[in-house]
C-alpha cells in the first residue's frame, strides 16, 4: 500500500520514517488509559521543536486537527482522537536538557517520563515532587497538560506548582517562550494557564521545572481501621491538630484485599480501611509528627498503627498503594475510575453516600483515593460484556460526581476533564464563565487545530459522561 | 474622559446611590496614580455593583483602576487614561470559613491582618508578609501576586489561591477554580488574574488555603564578613535538611541607617542575614545548633534574637519598601527576580554600581528564592537614575533574570517601561487583554508593553 499523500508531507517534515499510518500500526492509539475513541489518520514522533512546527503547519494547511501525547495514561481520553486528525507523540523528546542544582531547576522535553527526572537528580539529594502513581509511565508534557498530582502532592503541591516556563508550540506555528527559570517574570501568567489545558492551547516542546531537597527523614505510618467512618473522621482530625503530612492515602477494605493478593505488601486484609500516612522532614519533626499522628489515629478508634520499620517495608507499602488500580483490575475483567473533589470534611458523608450508590446500582466499588486532599477515586468494578451493568456503571459515576458537586467540590481533581467530563463542565461553571474560557482558547488556539472536543462542552451531549465502556478501561 | 460625563454621573448615582461615590477633588487626589487624578471615586459594596459599575465605565468609554489601602498602587507604568478609582473598601466579607478543611473565602476589601486575626484563633494563618504591615488587602495582594520574606517557604499567593470569582467589564461576575485544595475542571483563569494588577477583571471573592501556624518562633542573626561567605552561607543552608521560614540578606552602603526604630539597630558596616525558624522545642534546638555550627565554620558571628528584636526585624524587612522610602522620597526601588544563584553577585555589582554613581543604596534579598530588592536612596535626578537604572538591568539581565522599577520619581517612570522589553510571550498577552477587555477600560497602559 502506497502511502497518501498527508503521510508523505509528514515522512519529510521530521526526517524520519517514523510516522506510523497503516490501520494496523494505529491500533494502540485509539486509546488512552480512559476509553477508546477513532483512530488518528497517522502518528508522527517529532524530536524537535522545529520537526513539532513543521508538523502542524501541514495538519493547519491539510485541515486536520492535531492531538498532542505523551503515554496515553490519561484518564479523561485527553490524548485520544476526537475529530478528524493525527496525533503527535512527544515520547522521542525525552531528553533532560539541564540539570542546575544550585537554582534548584532542571529544563526537559516533554517526553521525559516523570519518575526518570527524579531519578536523574536523586543521588544529588532532589527529586521533582508530583508524583502520580503512573510517574514510572506517563511524561512530564502530561503532567504539565493535566496539571497532575499526586500522593505527596497534599503537602508540595500539584505541577502547576512545579513548572516555572514553558516552550509551546501555537497553532499558527509560532514558538513561545512562558515564564522563566526565576520567579515572578512581569507579564500574565501564562504558564499557569497553560499548565492544565490538557493539550487544547498549544504543544508544549519544553519545560522548566522546580526540583525539591529530599527530606532527611521519612516516617510511613499504615493506620488499620474495624470501620470506614473512624479512618475517614482521622483524615479531617489529623489536619485539625496542625499536621500536614508529606502523604495522607487511604484504602478500604476491599481494595487492599485486592492490592494484598497481588503484592503481598503487608496490608492487614481483615479490616475496614488503612489510612496510608507519611511525614517528612527534620528528624526531630518527624518523630513528633509521627506521634501526635499515632495519638490521632487512636483517638478515633485505629485498631492498630503500624511504623515501616526500614526502607523495604516503605517500598513495598508505597508499592501496593501506587499499583492498586491494575491489582483491581485483577478481580474484574474491567473497571472504571472516577475522580472528583470534595471538602476532606466532608468524606465520611461522601463514602457513605459511596456506600449507597453501590447498593443502589448493584456494583463493587473500591475506594482509594488521596484522602487528605479530599480527592476520590471511586473504583467500579464491571464486565463490559454486561450491557445493563455498563448502563449503570455511568449511572452511578454521574451520581458520585453530582453528589461532588454539591458538597462544594469538582468533576476533577486531577485527571481532567478530556472527552469524558465536558460535558459536565455545566454542573460547576455557568454559561458566562465558561464564554470566559473559550475566549483564552479563541487567542492561544484561533483556528481550533488542538485537540478538538475536549475540556469545553460541545453541547451536543448535554450534561452526560462521555466513557466509551468496555474497551480499554 | 469620553462621552457625556455629567449624564454618566449620574448613571453611576443611580447605581450605587449618592453616597457611594464622590467627586470631590480633595478625596480624587488622594487616589492619584503616577501624578493622575481621577475625576470619580465608586464605592461598590457588592460584586454585582462591581459587575455593573465595570460595564458601565466601559460603555461610557473611562478608564478605571480599582484598589483598596493603595498600598501597590505605585507599581506599574504610569495610567494611559485615569478617570475614575474602584475602591473596594466596601467589601469586607468572610464568605466561607472551615478551619477543619483550612480554607477562606473572603471579598477583597479585608485586610489581611484582619484575616490573620480571625484565624489565628484556630491556630491558623495564611503565612504572605508582604509590604504594607498587614494593611494591604486580600484583592490587592493577589491582583499583585505580592509577597514577602515568606515567600521561602510557603510561596506566593499563588500557591495559595484556590479559586476566585471576578467582575469583567462585560458586567458578568464569572468564577474560576473552587474552594477545594484540588481543582483541574476548565482553564485556570485565576492565574491570569493573580499578578495581573487589576488590568483584566476585579477580583470580588478570593478562597485561599491555609496553613497551620508553627509552634515556637525564633530568628537568628548572621554576620557574614562579605558577599562571598554570605553565598556560602546560603549554599550551606539550602544544602542542608534545614528549613527556615524566612531567610533574607540585609546589605546597605556606609552610613545608611537601617531599622532606624528598632532597639538593635542594623549597622551599614555589615551584612546581616536573618533567619526565622519555627517548630517545636526540639526542632528549634536542632536548627539553632546546626546553624551555629555551619557560621563557626564560616567564621561568621551568630546570634539569636529576642523576640522584640525578631519581631521588629521581620516588620520591617517584610514592608522593605515603605521601611526604606520614609526618610527618601525620591528613592528608587526596584525588584530584580534572578536565578537564586545570582543574587549575591547582583547585590556585588549593585554596591558598585551605586557607589559610582555617588549614591547610597540599600538591599534586601530573599535567598532562597531569587528575588532581590534594591533602593537607591538619594536623589539622582531623571538622567542619573535612568543611567544607573539601566546598568543595574543590564546586570540582572547578563546574570539571566530582569529588573522591574517597583517605586521612583515620575519622570524616570516616563523614561522607561517599568517592567522592561516584552518577549515572544507578549502577542498572546496582549490578545488576551483585547480578549477580556476590548476597551481597555481596566488600567490601560499599566502593564507590560503598556498593555
Ligand atoms: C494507573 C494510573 C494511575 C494514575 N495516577 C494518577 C495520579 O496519582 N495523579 C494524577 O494526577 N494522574 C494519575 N493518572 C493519570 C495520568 O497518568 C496523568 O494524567 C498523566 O499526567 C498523563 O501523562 P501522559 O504522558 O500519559 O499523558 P497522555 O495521556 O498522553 O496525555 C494527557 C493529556 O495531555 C496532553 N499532552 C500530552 N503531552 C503534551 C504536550 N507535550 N503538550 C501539550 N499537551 C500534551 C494530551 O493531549 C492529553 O490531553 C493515573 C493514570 C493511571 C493509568
Amino acid at each position: 500500500m502506497k502511502s497518501p499523500p498527508l503521510i508523505r508531507e509528514l515522512v519529510r517534515a521530521t526526517n524520519t520514517e517514523a510516522v506510523l499510518w497503516r490501520a494496523e500500526d494505529l491500533l494502540l492509539y485509539e486509546y488512552d488509559a480512559l476509553s477508546v475513541m477513532r483512530q488518528p489518520e497517522a502518528v508522527v514522533f517529532p524530536t524537535t521543536t522545529e520537526e513539532v512546527v513543521r508538523v502542524v503547519g501541514i495538519a493547519a494547511q491539510q485541515g486536520v486537527s492535531v492531538i498532542p501525547r505523551g503515554a496515553g495514561t490519561g484518564l479523561s481520553g485527553g490524548a485520544t482522537v476526537a475529530e478528524r486528525g493525527i496525533l503527535i507523540a512527544l515520547s522521542r523528546m525525552n531528553k533532560i536538557v539541564e540539570i542546575d542544582l544550585e537554582n534548584q531547576r532542571a529544563r526537559v522535553q516533554p517526553g521525559v517520563v516523570n519518575l526518570d527526572l527524579s531519578r536523574a537528580v536523586e543521588d544529588a539529594g532532589y527529586y521533582f515532587a508530583p508524583d502520580p502513581s503512573s510517574q514510572k509511565a506517563c511524561t512530564l508534557g502530561g503532567n504539565v497538560a493535566e496539571n497532575s498530582g499526586g500522593p505527596h502532592t497534599l503537602a508540595y503541591g500539584v505541577t502547576t506548582h512545579h513548572a516555572l516556563g514553558l516552550e509551546i508550540v501555537l497553532s499558527d506555528g509560532d514558538v513561545i517562550h512562558t515564564g522563566a527559570k526565576f520567579w515572578d517574570r512581569p507579564g500574565y501568567d501564562l504558564t499557569g494557564v497553560v499548565v492544565g489545558s490538557e493539550g487544547t492551547l498549544g504543544i508544549v516542546t519544553e519545560i522548566t521545572v522546580r526540583l525539591c531537597r529530599l527530606p532527611e527523614a521519612v516516617k510511613t505510618l499504615l493506620a488499620i481501621f474495624d470501620r470506614v467512618l473512624d479512618a475517614t473522621r482521622t483524615v479531617a482530625a489529623i489536619t485539625a491538630r496542625g499536621i500536614t503530612p508529606a502523604a495522607l492515602e487511604m484504602m478500604d477494605g476491599f481494595t487492599l484485599r485486592a492490592v494484598e493478593a497481588a503484592t503481598g505488601a503487608g496490608y492487614p486484609i481483615d479490616s475496614a480501611a488503612v489510612l496510608l500516612i507519611e511525614v517528612e522532614g527534620l528528624r526531630e519533626a518527624v518523630e513528633e509528627q509521627a506521634q501526635a499522628i499515632e495519638a490521632v489515629c487512636r483517638e478515633n478508634s485505629a485498631r492498630e498503627v503500624r511504623c515501616a520499620r526500614s526502607e523495604e517495608e516503605r517500598a513495598l507499602l508505597w508499592k501496593g498503594r501506587k499499583n492498586a488500580f491494575g491489582a483491581l483490575g485483577r478481580i474484574a475483567p474491567n473497571y472504571y475510575v472516577q475522580d472528583g473533589v470534595i471538602p476532606r470534611t466532608r468524606l465520611p458523608e461522601m463514602l457513605e453516600f459511596t456506600a449507597e450508590v453501590e447498593k443502589r446500582y448493584a456494583l463493587r466499588i473500591g475506594n482509594i483515593f488521596h484522602a487528605g486532599d479530599g480527592n476520590l477515586h471511586p473504583l467500579i468494578m464491571f464486565d463490559a460484556r454486561d450491557r445493563s451493568e455498563c448502563e449503570r456503571v455511568v449511572r452511578a459515576a454521574r451520581d458520585l460526581i453530582a453528589k461532588c458537586v454539591e458538597m462544594g467540590g469538582s468533576i476533577t481533581g486531577e485527571h481532567g476533564v478530556g472527552v469524558e467530563k465536558n460535558e459536565l463542565m455545566p454542573l460547576i461553571f455557568s454559561e458566562d464563565d465558561l464564554e470566559m474560557q473559550r475566549r483564552i482558547k479563541g487567542v492561544f488556539n484561533p483556528s481550533g487545530l488542538f485537540n478538538p472536543g475536549k475540556v469545553l462542552p460541545t453541547g451536543k451531549m448535554c450534561g452526560e459522561l462521555r466513557i466509551q465502556i468496555g474497551a480499554g478501561a | 474622559m469620553v462621552a457625556d460625563v455629567k449624564s454618566a454621573l449620574k448613571e453611576f448615582s443611580a447605581l450605587l446611590g449618592e453616597e457611594h461615590l464622590t467627586t470631590d477633588a480633595a478625596t480624587c487626589s488622594t487616589c492619584a496614580v503616577d501624578g493622575k487624578v481621577p475625576r470619580l471615586i465608586v464605592y461598590p459594596s457588592t460584586a454585582e455593583e462591581v459587575a455593573a459599575v465595570l460595564k458601565l465605565a466601559a460603555d461610557s468609554g473611562f478608564a478605571l483602576i480599582p484598589f483598596r489601602n493603595r498600598t501597590k498602587l505605585d507599581i506599574g507604568n504610569p495610567p494611559e487614561r485615569y478617570d475614575m478609582g474602584l475602591s473596594l473598601k466596601g467589601m469586607n466579607n468572610v464568605w466561607h470559613y472551615e478551619p477543619a478543611d483550612l480554607t477562606i473565602s473572603v471579598e477583597p476589601g479585608l485586610k489581611l491582618k484582619e484575616l490573620q486575626h480571625l484565624v489565628a484563633r484556630d491556630r491558623l494563618w495564611l503565612p504572605l508578609d508582604p509590604a504594607g504591615d498587614g494593611q494591604a488587602s486580600l484583592g490587592g495582594i493577589v491582583a499583585a501576586n505580592a509577597s514577602g520574606p515568606l515567600r521561602h517557604a510557603y510561596g506566593s499567593p499563588r500557591d495559595m489561591v484556590l479559586g476566585m470569582k471576578i467582575a469583567t467589564v462585560q458586567g458578568k461576575i464569572i468564577k474560576t477554580g473552587g474552594r477545594v485544595v484540588k481543582n483541574v475542571a476548565g482553564y485556570d483563569l485565576g492565574k491570569l488574574l493573580i499578578g495581573s494588577y487589576g488590568t483584566l477583571g476585579v477580583i470580588v471573592e478570593v478562597s485561599l488555603k491555609l496553613f497551620p501556624l508553627p509552634g515556637r518562633r525564633e530568628t537568628f542573626i548572621l554576620q557574614p564578613g562579605n558577599l562571598g561567605i554570605a553565598r556560602d552561607l546560603r549554599r550551606r543552608i539550602l544544602e542542608s535538611p534545614l528549613s527556615p521560614l524566612r531567610m533574607v540578606l540585609l546589605v546597605a552602603s556606609a552610613g545608611t541607617k537601617l531599622r532606624v526604630d528598632a532597639p538593635r539597630a542594623f549597622d551599614s558596616s555589615r551584612l546581616e542575614m536573618c533567619i526565622d525558624a519555627g517548630g517545636s522545642d526540639s526542632m528549634l534546638m536542632r536548627i539553632r545548633t546546626m546553624l551555629e555550627g555551619i557560621a563557626k565554620e564560616l567564621a561568621v558571628p551568630f546570634e539569636s534574637c529576642n523576640a522584640q528584636d525578631a519581631e521588629n526585624t521581620w516588620v520591617h524587612a517584610s514592608d522593605f519598601r515603605r521601611w526604606i522610602g520614609e526618610g527618601h522620597p525620591q528613592a528608587i526601588v526596584l525588584k530584580i527576580c534572578l536565578p537564586i544563584s545570582a543574587s549575591e553577585q547582583f547585590l556585588s555589582m549593585a554596591q558598585q554600581e551605586a557607589e559610582n554613581a555617588k549614591a547610597r543604596m540599600a538591599a534586601m534579598s530573599l535567598l532562597g528564592v531569587g528575588i532581590v530588592y534594591v533602593a537607591v536612596l538619594d536623589s539622582l535626578g531623571a538622567a542619573d537614575g535612568e543611567h544607573l537604572t539601566r546598568r543595574l538591568k543590564h546586570s540582572a539581565e547578563n546574570l539571566g533574570g530582569v529588573l522591574i522599577v517597583e517605586q521612583c520619581p515620575l519622570e524616570l517612570k516616563m523614561r522607561l517601561d517599568v517592567w522592561g522589553e516584552p518577549k515572544d510571550d507578549y502577542e498572546i498577552m496582549r490578545k488576551l487583554k483585547m480578549a477580556w477587555d476590548s476597551r481597555r477600560t481596566l488600567a490601560p497602559g499599566r502593564m507590560i508593553g503598556r498593555i
